[in-house]
């Protein structure tokens, strides 16, 4: 009561201070310090020379972008990881939809059979990744084997680094791993719809595939928005399977971006130009993910 | 005739089907589980067939000249300290940009949640660099390649490596945390602070008038109220640190004693024909998960869709 009022002000406004401080501080420091920094720092390395191992890297403006613009091997990267990319969102949103719409019609063992489907996206990607190199090996995996077993010996082939079959290889690799999630995000939407709407579906004399078409697949769309972003982002990003599969064999056939990056940067001593080619791909993601989130809304509110 | 229906809809063919799918699905599981327990000569002859009898060799050299039970237990510390630093700083960060009448709250909120969008590979290259620098990092995958490369590996040193590289630890680990943690929190962020936003306010204010200090109040009234984030924060970053390959294999290099970077690093070594050993070792590093995948399926599933679901 004696004390002078501005003093308590003062007073309580560093202890506002120093609150947020203690809360939001560890937080703050570390992702400022060991995200964001380095992501900055990168942003900065791409206008230099840096190998990894001088001290002082030298500026050199642009010259990065334009060899990118020229860099064989960067264009085949994109174009491979383009095409996985656009497998995977046909696959994420599409396929995973109509499992997760056979799934809900389950009316017993349901949490049995969601589970294994479930199942794979547990996994760590290095268990995946051997257990499909050992399915697709030629000399002894299981795929060729079967083959053989049964007199096709001649469709027998290195699934992992045949030319033709690598793409398909690392699509299906991820596609069973990944395909419990997206299906469990279309089946907790699923849930929400009410049930009077089915009841009125039935009572009408729909079919399942009207129920579908009238019901489902329109009350799915904001999913369907979620899981082609989120699909989008799993295929640009395609790096760590990459790694502990074909390692971009056969040629440079099958390195994504994120791969060349990694070869860049971490393999081969070009930081400055691998810092290059990763935020260009980041730009172009980033970008491509808001048109879609907004023309997919858009649709949404037209439906 | 009800009583015939009933019967027909408990086993329908539909049921099946899709049952027979989902075995098939995690079929490649059960092959590996089958071939773990075979030799390899057996296994070339039939991958199929159930094994005869049991060959507990593999395991056996999992855990003698594999030594794959150090990296266990360094990975289960891993994940253990890693969470706790996340479900103290996340949720901390959270409530002060919910609560506290900070004008910046909500931008701080939008700062974090925008590095959900960063990928590593974005930020991998300047985070070892950054690393190096302050000494941490010694034995990265940088320096393994470098002198296959003819490159001056330790061209340089600064001079936090000088005096980290006098103290009796593997400050590549402590790295690894940090990064992990730093990794982490975006995620974390957006999970609490969502859920904090459904957390009515009357409890704190009461608490507060009580005299009980913010952070007081935090730990007292807020924590416990946000356990459903919290197991859900456990179970995705346990999983996710358990199983994480690549940012542990690149932040400390190929030498990291944690588990899927030694079974990539020993069976690309020389193993890598031996299937037998591949099996049981991709058996052996999985089944803590499948275990608590099996008792708490609906809660593992649950916590690993909670940060899309939003």
């Amino acid at each position: 009561m004696s004390r002078p009022a501005r003093t308590h002000v003062r007073d309580s406004k560093w202890r506002e201070v120093r609150t947020s401080l203690i809360l939001c501080g560890p937080a703050f420091a570390l992702y400022g310090g060991f995200i964001v920094l380095p992501a900055l720092l990168g942003f900065a390395y791409s206008f230099t020379n840096w190998t990894g191992w001088t001290n002082n890297p030298d500026f050199i403006g642009l010259a990065n972008f334009r060899e990118l613009a020229q860099d064989p091997w960067f264009h085949s990267s994109v174009r491979f990881t383009l095409f996985e990319t656009a497998l995977m969102m046909l696959f994420f949103t599409f396929a995973t939809m109509a499992l997760a719409v056979l799934l809900d019609k389950l009316r017993t063992m349901k949490g049995l059979v969601r589970g294994m489907f479930f199942y794979p996206y547990i996994l760590s990607i290095l268990v995946s990744a051997l257990l499909f190199r050992y399915l697709a090996n030629y000399r002894e995996g299981a795929i060729n084997s079967l083959l053989r077993a049964i007199g096709l010996e001649v469709l027998a082939q290195n699934w992992m680094l045949g030319r033709e079959w690598a793409p398909w290889f690392i699509f299906a690799l991820v596609a069973w791993s990944g395909l419990g999630f997206f299906t469990t995000l279309y089946l907790a939407n699923l849930q929400t719809i009410p049930t009077d709407l089915y009841e009125a579906a039935r009572i009408d004399g729909a079919g399942p595939i009207k129920v579908f078409t009238r019901i489902q697949f329109p009350m799915l769309l904001p999913t369907l928005t979620t899981n082609s972003v989120l699909a989008l982002i799993t295929g640009i990003n395609l790096f760590p399977q990459i790694v502990v599969t074909t390692q971009g064999a056969p040629g440079y056939d099958t390195f994504t971006i994120g791969y060349y990056i990694y070869h860049l940067g971490v393999l081969n001593n070009r930081q400055g130009y691998a810092a290059a080619v990763s935020f260009v791909t980041f730009a172009a993601l980033v970008g491509v993910a808001a048109v879609q989130v907004s023309l997919l809304r858009r649709r949404q509110v037209a439906l | 005739v009800s009583r015939k229906r009933k019967r027909k809809s408990r086993w329908p063919a539909f049921e099946i089907v899709l049952l027979m799918l989902g075995i098939l699905y995690v079929s490649p599981c059960v092959l590996a589980v089958i071939n773990s327990l075979k030799p390899l000569p057996v296994i070339r002859e039939n991958p199929f067939a159930l094994p005869a009898s049991l060959y507990l060799e593999s395991y056996r050299f999992l855990f003698t000249e594999a030594r794959l039970a150090g990296p266990m237990v360094n990975s289960l510390i891993m994940c253990v300290i890693v969470i706790l630093s996340l479900i103290t700083t996340a949720p901390m960060a959270a409530y002060s940009m919910m609560r506290r009448r900070m004008a910046t709250g909500k931008l701080l909120r939008l700062f974090f949640v925008a590095g959900l969008t960063i990928p590593f590979q974005v930020i991998m290259v300047p985070l070892l660099k950054e690393f190096k620098t302050i000494g941490a990092v010694s034995v990265s995958a940088m320096d393994h390649v470098a002198p296959a490369l003819g490159a001056e590996a330790t061209s340089y040193q600064t001079a936090g490596q000088a005096f980290l590289a006098q103290l009796p630890v593997d400050f590549s680990y402590v790295a690894l945390w940090v990064h992990y943690v730093s990794w982490g929190l975006p995620l974390c962020i957006f999970i609490y602070s969502g859920f904090m936003a459904t957390i009515p306010k009357e409890m704190e204010e009461s608490a507060a008038l009580d005299g009980c200090g913010p952070v007081a109040t935090f730990w007292r009234i807020v924590f416990p109220l946000l356990a459903p984030c919290t197991i859900t924060v456990i179970i995705f970053w346990g999983l996710w640190i358990w199983n994480d390959f690549m940012q542990a294999f690149i932040v400390v290099g190929p030498r990291a004693q944690l588990v899927f970077v030694q079974l990539y690093t020993f069976l690309t070594d020389k193993y890598v024909k031996n299937w037998s050993n591949i099996f049981a070792g991709t058996v052996v590093l999985s089944m803590p998960v499948t275990i608590l995948y099996l008792a708490m399926q609906r809660r593992f599933i649950k916590g690993l869709t909670a940060g899309a679901l939003k």
